[in-house]
């Protein structure tokens, strides 16, 4: 069955459809932004300030961020294996995206929600 | 011969310029150049929402530093770089799922690609200058 590609015993799968998950959901919020970016046109601070206001608004961005963070961290990472063949500094390259990426998404909730 | 020899003696061609890229390959790296651009402004990006949301000084002092000429050519360059890792990805998506996966269908959605990037890059980059 299918499905047993996506089990554990098959990480490229599961890594292959969370990068096209990721895609699928950013591009949605995406457009979504856009839409309201156009929509309300926010041309002062405060109008500014209330384009985040929305509770709802600032949970889809944060899900945005999570997929972000997913997207780019598999991204980068076969960047890295395609270009990278020192094992040593490819793990170290790989870490140090790891903790930028735990970084930016505590970044973006605390921006987001404190 | 021993084997490391052997790969020592393999001929390599570091030329970029003698290699031929066909559109889809040119789709394909620029979609991975894009993909690592977006990577690496994450952080410009962050800052500056936090910036603009911090107080009404800053807002506008955000504002200025976004409508200055030569941060305009940057983001006509994010822009692009978006649009371009947008559309690409569309296409990803729809080859995943079988879609248009015939080499001439293939070529021809890879211009589709391309033109849609220039395009949108354009939109936003008038609106930018207006
Ligand atoms: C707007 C919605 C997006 C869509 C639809 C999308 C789609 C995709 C897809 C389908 C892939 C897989 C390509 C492959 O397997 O060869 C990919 C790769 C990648 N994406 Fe995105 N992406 C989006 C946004 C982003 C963002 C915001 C970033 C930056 C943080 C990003 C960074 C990357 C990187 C670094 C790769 C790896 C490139 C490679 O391996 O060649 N993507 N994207
Ligand atoms: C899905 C992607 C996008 C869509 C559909 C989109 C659409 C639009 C539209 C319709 C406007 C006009 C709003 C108005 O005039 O009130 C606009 C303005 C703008 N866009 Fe986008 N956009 C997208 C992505 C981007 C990106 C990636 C950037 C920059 C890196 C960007 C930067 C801007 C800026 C700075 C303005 C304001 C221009 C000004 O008022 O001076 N946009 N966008």
């Amino acid at each position: 069955m299918w499905i047993e590609l996506l089990t554990k015993r098959y990480p490229g799968m599961r890594a292959w459809l969370s990068q096209r998950l990721t895609g699928l959901a950013m591009a949605l919020y995406s457009v979504l932004a856009a839409g309201r970016f156009f929509y309300l046109a926010p041309s002062d601070y405060a109008a500014w300030v209330d384009f985040f206001q929305p509770l709802w608004w600032r949970v889809l961005t944060m899900l945005f961020w999570l997929a972000l963070t997913l997207h780019a961290w598999l991204g980068i990472r076969d960047v890295f294996k395609d270009y990278v063949p020192n094992d040593t500094l490819r793990s170290v390259l790989l870490k140090g995206l790891v903790i930028l990426l735990w970084l930016y998404l505590a970044w973006a909730a605390y921006l987001l929600f404190a | 011969m021993n084997q490391k020899l052997a790969k020592k003696n393999r001929p390599k061609n570091l030329n970029l310029f003698t290699i031929r890229l066909p559109i889809n390959a040119l789709v394909s790296i620029l979609h991975r150049a894009t993909g690592c651009a977006l990577f690496m402004i994450l952080p410009v990006i962050l800052l500056l929402l936090q910036w603009s949301l911090r107080s009404a000084e800053d807002w506008q002092l955000v504002l200025a530093f976004l409508h200055s000429p030569f941060i305009k050519l940057v983001l006509m360059g994010l822009a692009w770089a978006f649009f371009h890792h947008f559309f690409a990805g569309i296409r990803h998506l729809a080859m995943d799922v079988h879609w248009m996966t015939t080499l001439m269908k293939a070529r021809y959605t890879s211009k589709v690609v391309m033109v849609l990037g220039l395009l949108a890059t354009l939109v936003v980059s008038i609106t930018l200058w207006l």
